[in-house]
């Protein structure tokens, strides 16, 4: 298609596009919004979101919030004014609980290693092959289902 | 007038727009409804402004389109590999209700013709109507809607191009004539 024919069908897609009038809301629309706006008036206030709260209450969680973050940050800094020696005990604990963690997971790797050296390259593509062939099902069965449960009748 | 009577009035005027907006993108009946509701709690909160405001139309066909492009985005494209792995039908025929005229022939003319139109429009798939729509009927430039759709600015040339010609081909086939022609001659 060349440029003047690629003008030519924007403009005729554009004319019928434009001439389609608005389309009609169902009648139940007003209906349906009325009834969610009373549901939500009839919610406490503290159900609903803080832009609706009264002037009062939006002031007052403020001023805690506020109140809150104040006291984290002395808290924070209170904490790092601790000893060193304290903060490096704590932080030796921590990290010899970690080499622990760190000497299993090697073992447990090493003898991955030798399992798999022991099966053979063949009995791993097989399992391969039948995970791939699992997953290519699932896929395929879970098409279906969806196209059987949302089909339009 | 009470509050809540103006707001209704308010509904009334514009209910449509929102709706042909919503159903217009997401091509799904249900789907449009609940994107409408939401359209109009948002409306609800800023009632008070938006009363008075020259550009309450523009501001709900905005929160009409991003609500719908969110909807879309959020909902589905985990249905869409598998919807259209099978061939997809979505947004399958449905009845459409048009304004009635007074001469009743050319207006049921019309009126096919646009339900054909409206038609083969819902039955694109949403890679195409979607940006078609923006284009042609919310009047987006080809860059915002590469923006707002978060793809590349030839993306969308592509899947515009491909929309018109698919939309095309579907009008000649159910029209039997050349898209356009009734309004040329």
């Amino acid at each position: 298609m060349n440029y003047e024919q690629e003008q030519k069908l924007e403009a005729q897609i554009a004319r019928e596009l434009k001439a389609l009038p608005e389309l009609a809301a169902p009648p139940t629309l007003i209906a349906r919004v009325l009834a969610a706006i009373e549901l939500r008036a009839a919610l406490p206030w503290f159900r609903r979101s803080w832009q609706t709260w009264p002037a009062a209450l939006q002031a007052s969680s403020l001023l805690v919030l506020l109140a809150v973050f104040g006291g984290l940050c002395f808290a924070g800094w209170e904490v790092s004014q601790i000893g060193s020696a304290v903060a490096a005990q704590k932080l030796g604990g921590i990290f010899s609980a970690a080499s622990a963690i760190w000497n299993a997971l090697n073992a447990l790797a090493g003898a991955m290693v030798l399992v798999v050296h022991k099966l053979g390259t063949g009995f791993l593509i097989g399992c391969g092959v039948a995970i791939a062939f699992a997953y290519a099902m699932f896929v395929l069965l879970g098409a279906a289902y969806f196209r059987l449960a949302f089909a339009r009748r | 007038m009470t509050d809540a009577q103006q707001f209704e009035a308010f509904m009334r005027n514009y209910q449509n727009m929102v709706f042909s907006t919503s159903l217009r993108l997401v091509a799904n009946q249900a789907e449009a409804e609940d994107i409408c509701q939401e359209v109009f709690l948002k409306a609800y909160e800023r009632f008070g402004e938006l009363r008075e405001s020259p550009t309450v139309g523009g501001w709900l066909k905005t929160v009409a389109t991003n609500l719908s492009l969110n909807h879309l985005s959020r909902y589905r494209s985990r249905w869409s590999f598998f919807s259209e792995l099978l061939g997809g039908t979505e947004g399958e025929a449905r009845e459409l209700e048009f304004p009635s005229g007074q001469d009743i022939e050319e207006d049921l003319a019309r009126a096919d013709r646009q339900e054909l139109v409206e038609r083969a429009l819902q039955k694109l798939p949403a890679a195409q109507r979607v940006p078609l729509v923006l284009y042609h009927l919310e009047g987006l430039r080809y860059e915002d809607i590469a923006a707002k759709l978060n793809i590349s600015l030839g993306k969308v040339k592509t899947d515009i191009f491909r929309g018109r010609e698919a939309l095309r081909k579907r009008l000649v086939s159910q029209l039997g004539e050349e898209v356009g022609a009734a309004q040329e001659q």
